[in-house]
């Protein structure tokens, strides 16, 4: 079971347009999966972690239902199937633009 | 005792013994769950007042929910037996793991964060774990931490060890404290007070063994090994350990407490840093092919061409690109670029063969430095933030607040100003961005305090005739110059005010809002600072004071006269707490002879209830003759005058906060011709006859 990124909108320009990326390889933690993320998508490295190496102020990620930051931050284990989404702290405009855009 | 009930807990079967007592598998009836069960040792001799102090300890240990802390469930006595039930954690000690040798960098740095997160939570909570080994650390089959034992070593180590002398005696007749010497820290071992440092030290120990399969102070007897750690350097780590792990096994492992990391946090940082670096070195370069650039197909362009002048105006919810001509009465918007980032910083560079703009982006996606070639229908957007701090260093970018050009004859040179306090240079026109040490490793930075808006280096001025004199002014440091093109830099603040501070004219630390240099004599310089103007003739040796008939000394912008070196232009706000025009009426002030005297300049701004504030980098001037002047307010409303600041007009309404304002003069905008440095004018004085309406076209929303 592959573990699943669902990407923000505006992180999509970096992962080619795709909304979601799974990851084939078995991860045993949140940074583990990330590093296989950017590896795949460079671009979206920056736009999630500090330059050292801490996730972002105003960018939460969750595995499930759970916000990382309280299970353990980059080292949140993660399993078979999991589903990680990264959110910014306060959501929307982004994806409404899109939206918008696609309809034009 | 096996079959034994103690409170609720069957015990089941024995799992271990340590030197505090020996575990079981215990089953607890009542809640029906495993859990571990350890009855502490009768040997270990513990009065009253210690084992009360053990089960306050646990208790509050109890309190620490986290994934990497194994959970005290209870603490209790039955029948003369102190136990404690615990979490039953199934995996293998760190000890038994690193046994063989040095575990993969890569574990080291997985375990190594979730060791440093269960002691930041710890600590946090005011509790100390006192006896951190890697027997006390379970890794479980998931590959997830446990720190075993949290706050239970403080009183049962102390009823142990009476001083440091029992302590190595103690180490040589006991077991039940053997492998603990070799993680105490220096302080322990010399009879002082430990705190949480004490546990980073032995995190240290604890990382360092994980790496390479041994500790990093040995020796035959407790003496020996005690010293060791007092005196001796472990012997270095090399590959496969990444240097940035070492690096922070070397702090762990600092002799003097004040010497270490000072929270775990700080250490989960770095190890964070260490390992989000080393997991992406192995992989493939980034895709070239990846999009660099973004074209902006839905945003209103203005449509540039040869001889336009351009307002480059930066607000807290993106840019806008806006074009005229010489005559400067009809505006064309473009923008918003980068929706609802805040746009701190903007610049136009026309030096050699270009014509560019630069900005600063934040928002929750980080802070980038971003440029266009074709005035705003396409922005460069690096994978990689192009400006960073060093890993060693320890700090994030928060803010670009400033970009800056080198002289006029080093088309390739830029600065930027960034918050943290910190300055940037780049020798490749952008490309790439280093940290200028210099002023980075100053003993006065860690001094330095942030203002209101952060802390922030907000000001740099090049002196065009010394290449190696450069000034940068942060809130709250002062202003610093360099006269060794940056290698060495002395605050330069002799003279001003610092309101805020016990001594009134200290060394460093002044709130300095802003400065303004004149290009044609580099040696004068005007100063608005937190409250205060002053004006220095001598490289900022010495500055005089020059509030001289202004309704107020506080503000923040300070322009220069691009041609006038006697003549500087401020907006005055009532006061640091009311941060708005003063009497609600929006005034400029213009001194015409270096400070001596000030007038107000208001024709055309609003004079009723205008509680408006007019920020440091939103107050600017062309360079056409008379010279044209512009300000912005927090309020979103653009002036502009055409005659040097006697007659204004309102430009546009209704922007978000105006953070700053930009201006430049476009010789052929078709690119690849030749370029026109923005200082130059391109066309003959226009003097206006009165103010001209303003006009707003073609303006999305």
């Amino acid at each position: 079971m592959p573990v699943t990124f669902h990407i923000p909108g505006a992180l999509r320009e970096f992962t080619a347009g795709h909304d979601t990326v799974k990851i084939e390889h078995s991860p045993a933690t949140l940074a583990e999966s990330l590093s296989v993320l950017w590896t795949l998508y460079p671009g979206v490295r920056d736009r999630i972690t500090t330059e050292q190496g801490q996730v972002r102020e105003h960018v939460n990620i969750f595995i499930g239902d759970e916000n990382v930051r309280y299970t353990g931050g980059l080292a949140s284990p993660v399993t078979a199937g999991s589903e990680i989404s990264i959110v910014p702290a306060v959501s929307g405009g982004w994806e409404k633009i899109l939206l918008f855009r696609n309809k034009r | 005792m096996i079959g034994q009930v103690l409170g609720h807990c069957r015990i089941v079967a024995k799992i271990g013994e340590g030197g505090m007592g020996v575990v079981y598998r215990a089953y607890d009836e009542v809640l029906h769950r495993d859990v571990a069960l350890k009855v502490v040792k009768k040997d270990v001799r513990l009065d009253a007042s210690s084992s009360q102090h053990l089960l306050r300890e646990a208790r509050a240990s109890s309190s620490l929910a986290h994934l990497n802390i194994c959970t005290i469930h209870e603490v209790g006595e039955s029948e003369g037996e102190l136990y404690i039930v615990m979490e039953l954690v199934e995996g293998k000690s760190l000890a038994a793991m690193c046994a063989g040798g040095g575990l993969a960098p890569e574990s080291v740095l997985r375990y190594g964060v979730q060791i440093a997160s269960a002691l930041a939570r710890a600590h946090d909570r005011g509790i100390v774990h006192r006896d951190l080994k890697t027997a006390n650390i379970v890794i479980t089959v998931e590959g997830l931490v446990k720190v075993l034992d949290f706050g239970l070593a403080k009183k049962v180590g102390s009823g142990i060890f009476e001083g440091p002398t029992q302590s190595f005696a103690t180490i040589e007749n006991t077991s039940s404290v053997s492998g603990t010497l070799p993680y105490m820290a220096p302080e322990i071992l010399r009879g002082e007070a430990a705190d949480h440092r004490s546990d980073l030290w032995a995190l240290g120990v604890v990382l360092y063994e994980a790496a390479s399969g041994r500790l990093p102070f040995e020796g035959r007897t407790g003496f020996e090994i005690s010293s060791a750690i007092l005196r001796e350097i472990p012997n270095p780590l090399g590959p496969p350990v990444p240097p940035g792990l070492w690096a922070v096994i070397q702090r762990c492992l600092a002799k003097e407490p004040i010497q270490r990391h000072q929270r775990a946090g700080e250490v989960q940082a770095a190890l964070e840093a260490v390992q989000s670096a080393s997991i992406v070195s192995p992989g493939p370069a980034p895709d070239s092919n990846a999009p660099k650039t973004t074209i902006l197909h839905s945003v209103q362009h203005a449509q540039v061409k040869k001889g336009d002048f351009l307002l480059l105006v930066g607000t807290t919810k993106g840019a806008f690109i806006l074009r005229s001509n010489a005559q400067r009465s009809r505006w064309e918007v473009g923008g918003p670029y980068f929706h609802g980032h805040n746009v701190y910083a903007m610049a136009f560079d026309g030096r050699g063969d270009q014509h560019r703009i630069w900005a600063s982006t934040q928002s929750y996606w980080g802070t980038l430095l971003r440029s266009s070639d074709d005035f705003g229908k396409s922005w460069t957007n690096p994978q990689q933030a192009p400006i960073r701090f060093p890993a060693d260093t320890g700090v994030s970018l928060k803010n670009i607040w400033q970009i800056a050009l080198g002289r006029p004859d080093e088309p390739s040179i830029l600065y930027c100003g960034v918050e943290p306090a910190a300055l940037f240079e780049s020798g490749d026109q952008g490309e790439t961005w280093s940290l200028v040490r210099g002023l980075f490793d100053h003993p006065h930075r860690p001094r330095w305090m942030p203002g209101n808006g952060g802390l922030a280096l907000h000001t740099i001025l090049v002196d065009p005739r010394d290449n190696q004199r450069i000034y940068v002014a942060i809130s709250a440091g002062g202003v610093y110059r360099t006269d060794d093109g940056g290698c060495t830099w002395t605050a330069q603040n002799r003279g001003i005010r610092a309101m805020t501070m016990p001594d009134k004219y200290p060394e460093f630390g002044q709130c300095i809002h802003k400065i303004a240099m004149h290009p044609d004599r580099p040696e004068r310089l005007f100063l608005q600072s937190h409250w205060g103007l002053y004006r220095s003739d001598n490289f900022a040796e010495n500055w005089t004071d020059i509030a001289n008939g202004v309704p107020s000394d506080f503000g923040f912008a300070m322009l220069m006269h691009p041609r006038n070196p006697d003549c500087a232009y401020i907006v005055p706000v009532e006061s640091d707490e009311f941060r708005c025009a003063c009497d609600g009426r929006l005034r400029v002030y213009r001194t015409r002879n270096a400070g001596s005297s000030w007038e107000s300049l208001m024709r055309g701004l609003p004079q009723k209830r205008a509680y408006e504030t007019v920020l440091r980098d939103a107050l600017t001037a062309d360079s056409f003759d008379p010279v044209g002047i512009y300000l912005g307010t927090r309020s979103g409303q653009l002036f502009g005058s055409r005659d040097e600041g006697r007659t204004w007009q309102q430009i546009l309404q209704g922007l978000p906060s105006v953070v700053c304002i930009r201006t430049a003069v476009v010789e052929d905008a078709s690119g690849g011709s030749r370029p026109t440095l923005p200082k130059t004018a391109v066309a003959p004085s226009h003097r206006t006859k009165s103010a001209s309406k303003s006009t707003t076209s073609r303006r999305k929303r």
